[in-house]
């Protein structure tokens, strides 16, 4: 039932402690089917916790999530995994696998007989790949990949796993301008095609341009939820992210976000990357500044 | 050069699973030729010269009466020598069995570690279960508590808590260590050391007369006999089945333990059971021929190199070409110095040590960049 207004996430007061700390305090949201979500917000705001209790990693302590209208604590991990699919933030591979290998190894839930995959699930992975773009490097080892080029095949993984809901920790970091928005594009266009996307971004430009909605997390709680448009503003982001911004909605691109000052940090660096380094930040800000300009 | 043999024979579509399967029928097929060659090499080779006609005739005089005996019920032709049957009966049968199964359980054992810990500089020599199980070994053995057949069955089940102790000793150092692929190295080449030190110290201060450091330390498979042949043959059948069994597991081991757990395998209760049955099998080709270093990193790796990492080709082809190796390890341990022997380990460590240095190099390498 492709029906744009069809609910297939529906997370009522969910709540994870680590030791003391409460990673995720109550959040309530509802995803449709199609939709591209995007979950910002800055570190420690609960979108990796979230991420992990909706893939079933983490147990949530209170709470319910319904997926595909059904109780994500009943399913067990391999009824799970012919629902949603997790492509990671960071991996690295020491093992001589081969993309195509990769690929294939999303249909293990499915798998049936002893030891070889059928012809369909051949065909699923290839089809997979086809829509990813990897097919050409299909023969070549997962190591030898440049993180865009892996990152493209995990999400080909996910495709083959015959996913409803795709839930990606950060599908941008560690990559170029280009394969940003390549990977963004790609993402967008498996959105179209009906598969549900939640990926956690740092990319608040990114999120904005191609998501269909944006949950924005602070604290563990859901601060502000709906069409970018209509909640992106600059008290938002100060509020958020401490920092001071221009959101200007530029004709035929959408909103674009100019990020100006760090009322925490007292300087131009983004409260998010508070963690980093200065040298490194101002050469991040003075990056994001001259693209974003 | 395999690539392309292979695609000669399915071009167009990719077919992957259609050119796993004609690999692995290939392979395994020229496996078991090498192998059967090797049998016979083994069965010729040694400390008594004797050609291939020999070996097939005592063969066959066994084959009819069972096990040897010095006439025969008939009077023999002078030209035929019975000692040789007794050799080829109590010595290089149950040997080169020995060295058959020990090849591929050693190798099999190493590839499990390896996708375990998703790490390949891993075997069970590198991991210090070898050190551990040939430690739980000489305990029994000096200790005395058990004697005859019962000394025959204690011995694999205390090596198996020698190499599973050290292998826990090894796993606590690696997850304090930070939990990286050098860390795990490093501890459990340092578990090896502390735990052959022990088995030295215990031999040396012994009154008990067993087998010298040397055999326990670097290996010997020139002791066996075939109630060791009958011990080992269950496990490390029934142990490489299970294995087998598993493949499709092991391969989606090899995206980490969250993908795995999220493709819907029970990460923890597969890793536990699965690293126990690796140290079992570990453990129990150690218990009666020392420690034989090396087997369980090469032999994977030179598979993974040539074919890739998927367990439905390297489990089976491990278990072949284990066997292969450690076949031509002992007959050059028997030839190079002849009539005397080499401990079989030495010849082990020559082949991996290099080989061990160059995966290193290459990794670090591939970090430096």
């Amino acid at each position: 039932m492709p029906c744009s207004s069809d609910v297939i996430i529906r997370v009522k007061g969910l709540v994870y402690t680590y030791d003391s700390v409460r990673a995720l305090d109550g959040l309530t949201f509802e995803v449709n089917r199609g939709e591209f979500v995007g979950l910002v917000g800055p570190n420690g705001s609960g979108k990796t916790t979230l991420i992990k209790c909706l893939s079933k990693l983490y147990t949530p302590h209170e709470g319910s999530i319904e997926l595909d209208g059904r109780d994500l604590r009943k399913l067990s991990q391999l009824e799970g995994a012919k629902i949603y699919a997790v492509v990671p933030s960071e991996f690295t591979m020491d093992m001589n696998i081969s993309v195509a290998d990769t690929v294939l190894l999303g249909r293990y839930p499915y798998l049936e007989g002893l030891w070889w995959e059928k012809e369909r699930d051949e065909e699923i992975a290839l089809d997979a790949m086809g829509k990813l773009n990897v097919s050409h490097f299909g023969n070549r080892k997962l190591g030898e990949l440049s993180s865009g080029e892996k990152q493209r095949v995990l999400i080909a993984k996910a495709i083959a796993q015959e996913a409803k809901v795709l839930l990606i920790d950060e599908p941008v970091a560690h990559l170029d301008l280009g394969y940003q928005m390549e990977i963004m594009e790609m993402l967008r266009s498996l959105a179209r095609d009906g598969v549900t996307i939640i990926a956690a971004m740092h990319e608040l430009n990114l999120a904005v341009r191609y998501c269909d909605k944006l949950i924005v997390l602070d604290k563990g709680r859901v601060v502000a939820c709906g069409k970018p448009k209509d909640i992106v503003t600059q008290k938002l982001i100060e509020d958020v992210y401490g920092v001071k911004s221009i959101v200007h909605d530029v004709p035929e691109i959408g909103l674009v976000i100019i990020p100006l000052s760090g009322s925490n940090n007292g300087g131009v660096f983004d409260k998010k990357n508070g963690k980093k380094g200065a040298a490194e930040l101002s050469k991040t800000q003075t990056w994001r500044r001259g693209v974003e300009a | 050069m395999v690539k392309t043999f292979s695609s000669l024979f399915f071009v167009g579509a990719p077919n992957l699973v259609r050119r796993k399967i004609f690999l692995l029928t290939l392979f395994v097929t020229v496996g078991l030729a090498i192998l059967a060659i090797l049998i016979l090499a083994s069965l010729v080779f040694g400390a008594q010269e004797v050609t291939l006609g020999d070996v097939f005739a005592s063969l066959n005089r066994l084959w009819i009466f069972g096990r040897p005996i010095q006439n025969y019920g008939v009077t023999l032709p002078s030209y035929i020598d019975w000692s040789f049957d007794i050799i080829l009966y109590h010595s290089r049968i149950p040997r080169t069995f020995t060295a058959i199964l020990i090849g591929a359980g050693l190798a099999v054992s190493g590839a499990i570690m390896q996708a375990l810990v998703r790490n390949p500089l891993v075997d069970p020599y590198i991991s210090g279960v070898s050190s551990g199980a040939a430690f739980g070994a000489v305990l029994i053995l000096l200790t005395s508590i058990f004697s005859g057949f019962l000394e025959t069955v204690s011995l694999p089940l205390a090596a198996f808590l020698g190499g599973l102790g050290a292998f826990g000793i090894t796993f606590i150092i690696y997850r304090s260590a930070g939990e990286t692929p050098t860390s795990f190295v490093l501890g459990g080449v340092i578990v090896g050391i502390a735990f052959s030190s022990l088995t030295t110290f215990f031999i040396v201060t012994s009154t008990r007369e067993i087998h010298g450091a040397l055999f326990w330390l670097f290996g010997s498979i020139a002791y066996v006999t075939w109630d060791v042949v009958w011990i080992l043959l269950p496990v490390v059948v029934v142990i490489v089945l299970v294995s087998l069994l598993y493949a499709r597991e092991f391969n989606v081991l090899l995206l980490g333990d969250e993908q795995a757990a999220q493709l819907g395998l029970r990460v923890k209760w597969f890793k536990r059971i699965m690293l126990i049955v690796a140290a079992l099998l570990a453990s129990f080709c150690v218990a009666f021929t020392g420690i034989i270093g090396f087997v369980g990193l090469v032999v994977p790796h030179m598979i993974r190199l040539a074919l890739g990492s998927d367990h439905r080709l390297l489990l089976p082809l491990s278990t072949i070409f284990g066997a292969n190796l450690l076949l031509v390890a002992d007959i050059v341990a028997r030839v190079v110095m002849r009539p005397a022997e080499l401990p079989i380990g030495i010849i082990t460590s020559f082949i991996g040590v290099p080989f061990f240095a160059y995966l290193l190099i290459r990794r670090g390498k591939r970090y430096a960049m």
